[in-house]
């Protein structure tokens, strides 16, 4: 096994992982503001709903909702007697991983989102109304930039986790990098398994001076 | 006719009582002082009258038009309520200036958002029929008002760089530009060290001219005297005294009054 050829074979993996990883930022963005939206709702059985929610989604491991996803859709059909459509297996399995991964997702963003929400003083809101502002306005105008620079910390964190949690689509069989790792080191091949971790470090890393590079664009005032 | 008219105005939070039959009213021109203990409801007045609060009951009405009847409350439209508070403009205790805009665009946000939908709506903002050109008047007044509350060197610079008179002053040009029919100022120095309130309290006598109107609720006592055409005193959410300031301040009748001045001149003022 050369290093090149070993090298390709992670990298291979590493586009599934990078797959997830996309396609989870992509769509648990958008979704963690309408469930954050949910959790500061006035009207309190949508407020309920949406706090169960969030609390069952943190409060149970990543890796079940994945079995959850994968597993239970399939045997809901098999009970209901309907055919479960026709993808092949590999297909299922990364739709499975990236519905579980938005969804969680999406749950930690919605926290993240609501207190740097509620982090913004009144004062701000009633300014903007006393100069004639509409709602939306006041939002997108006034709150929206404040709430960005309060979450961007928690976010890039959040970010950088979920870098390293995309491996966590090999328990349904994706081949992502570590899966693709441990089969070398059960052919014997031990080095791949701790060469992974340099395709992370060098994903993160990237991350990190992005992350820093937008704050330090940001850093221009202070809230 | 009165420019502003306020008539019975209660309010309760959760069955205390804040606000009873508070009515009084106020000539174009003229300046209204504010005074009285804490938590005799002076804060909450002037949010009624921004539309910050909504009062259970009373009439408010500017220029002959009612803006607000406890009688026929209509339900909360966001367009209507915000035309209804474009006839005030409230300067905050604390500032509320917006940190991630500049001095200049603290000042034109609100306007330019107008102009916007005014050209829009009616054709025209500030005389200009197109947005273009409401951009370069709402900027030229900008400029003016920097101008009135001596800022024009801090045109650029963020609140943050700001001290905290500085940032009132900003705060004070920022309602102005939008040409409110009464000022409101909710104890615009109190938030201030002692060697700042002067140059506030100044840009604030400056203001005081034929066409505007402010109301300035305030524990400078000395400043009131001097710049308020007339004194409110309240107490408990009622008002216990009114009247030219060689009345309120210079020989109060109310025995409440007597005792709350003589707070004040214990220190000396
Ligand atoms: N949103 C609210 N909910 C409940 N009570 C309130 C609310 N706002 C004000 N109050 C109460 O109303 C009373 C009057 O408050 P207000 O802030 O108007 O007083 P104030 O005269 O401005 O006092 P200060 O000089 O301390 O600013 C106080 O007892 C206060 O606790
Ligand atoms: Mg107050």
């Amino acid at each position: 096994m050369s290093f090149l050829n070993v090298t390709l074979q992670l990298l291979n993996g590493f586009v599934q992982n990078a797959i997830v990883f996309g396609v989870t930022l992509l769509f648990a963005i958008p979704l963690g503001l309408l469930i954050a939206k949910g959790s500061m709702s006035k009207i309190a059985p949508i407020k309920a709903i949406t706090r169960t929610f969030v609390w069952i989604i943190r409060g149970t491991p990543l890796m079940l909702q994945i079995f959850v996803v994968f597993y239970v859709p399939p045997l809901m059909a098999r009970m209901f007697g309907v055919p479960f459509f026709g993808f092949d297996r590999a297909f299922k399995a990364m739709l499975a991983a990236c519905i579980a991964f938005v969804i969680n997702y999406a749950a930690y963003f919605s926290e993240i989102y609501r207190s740097g929400i509620e982090s913004i003083p009144r004062g701000q809101y009633e300014a903007g109304a006393v100069l004639g502002m509409t709602k939306s306005q006041i939002f997108f105008k006034v709150v929206l930039m404040q709430v960005i620079k309060r979450i961007l910390p928690p976010m890039s964190n959040e970010i950088i986790t979920l870098v390293k949690d995309t491996s966590l689509a090999r328990v349904i069989s994706i081949p992502e990098i570590l899966k693709i790792a441990e089969n070398y080191s059960l052919e014997g091949l031990i080095w791949p398994l701790f060469y992974t971790g340099a395709f992370f470090l060098l994903f993160s890393g990237g991350l990190t001076l992005l992350f820093n590079f937008i704050e330090k664009k940001l850093s221009y005032y202070k809230i | 006719m009165p420019l502003l008219e306020v008539e019975n105005i209660r309010k309760s939070f959760g069955g205390t009582q804040v606000l009873t039959d508070i009515g009084f009213s106020l000539n174009k021109g003229e300046v209204l002082a504010i005074i009285g203990s804490s938590g005799s409801g002076k804060t909450t007045l002037l949010r009624c009258l921004n539309f910050l609060e909504t009062p259970d009951e009373g009439r408010i009405t500017v220029n002959g038009e009612l803006l607000f009847d406890g009688r026929t409350r209509s339900k909360k439209d966001d367009l209507k309520l915000r035309e209804k508070r474009l006839h005030f403009g409230l300067v905050f205790q604390s500032f509320n200036l917006f940190p991630q805009y500049t001095v200049f665009e603290n000042i034109t946000l609100a306007p330019k958002l107008l102009a916007k939908e005014e050209i829009k709506a009616n054709g025209s903002y500030l005389g200009a029929d197109n947005y273009k050109d409401a951009v370069d008047a709402i900027d030229k007044k900008a400029s003016e008002l920097l101008e009135k509350v001596g800022l024009v060197s801090k045109a650029d610079e963020y609140p943050c760089n700001l001290s905290g008179g500085q940032q009132q002053r900003v705060a004070i040009a920022r309602a102005l530009a939008l040409s409110p029919d009464v000022l409101c100022f909710d104890e615009p120095t109190s938030a201030l060290d002692p060697e700042l309130t002067g140059e506030v309290l100044n840009v604030i006598k400056s203001l005081k001219s034929s066409d505007s109107t402010m109301i300035v609720v305030t524990h400078e006592i000395g400043f009131a005297n001097e710049v308020a055409d007339r004194i409110i005193f309240m107490d408990n959410g009622l008002i216990e005294e009114e009247g030219p300031p060689e009345q309120v301040i210079g020989n109060p009748q109310s025995p409440r009054t007597k005792e709350f001045l003589s707070r004040f001149n214990q220190f000396g003022d």
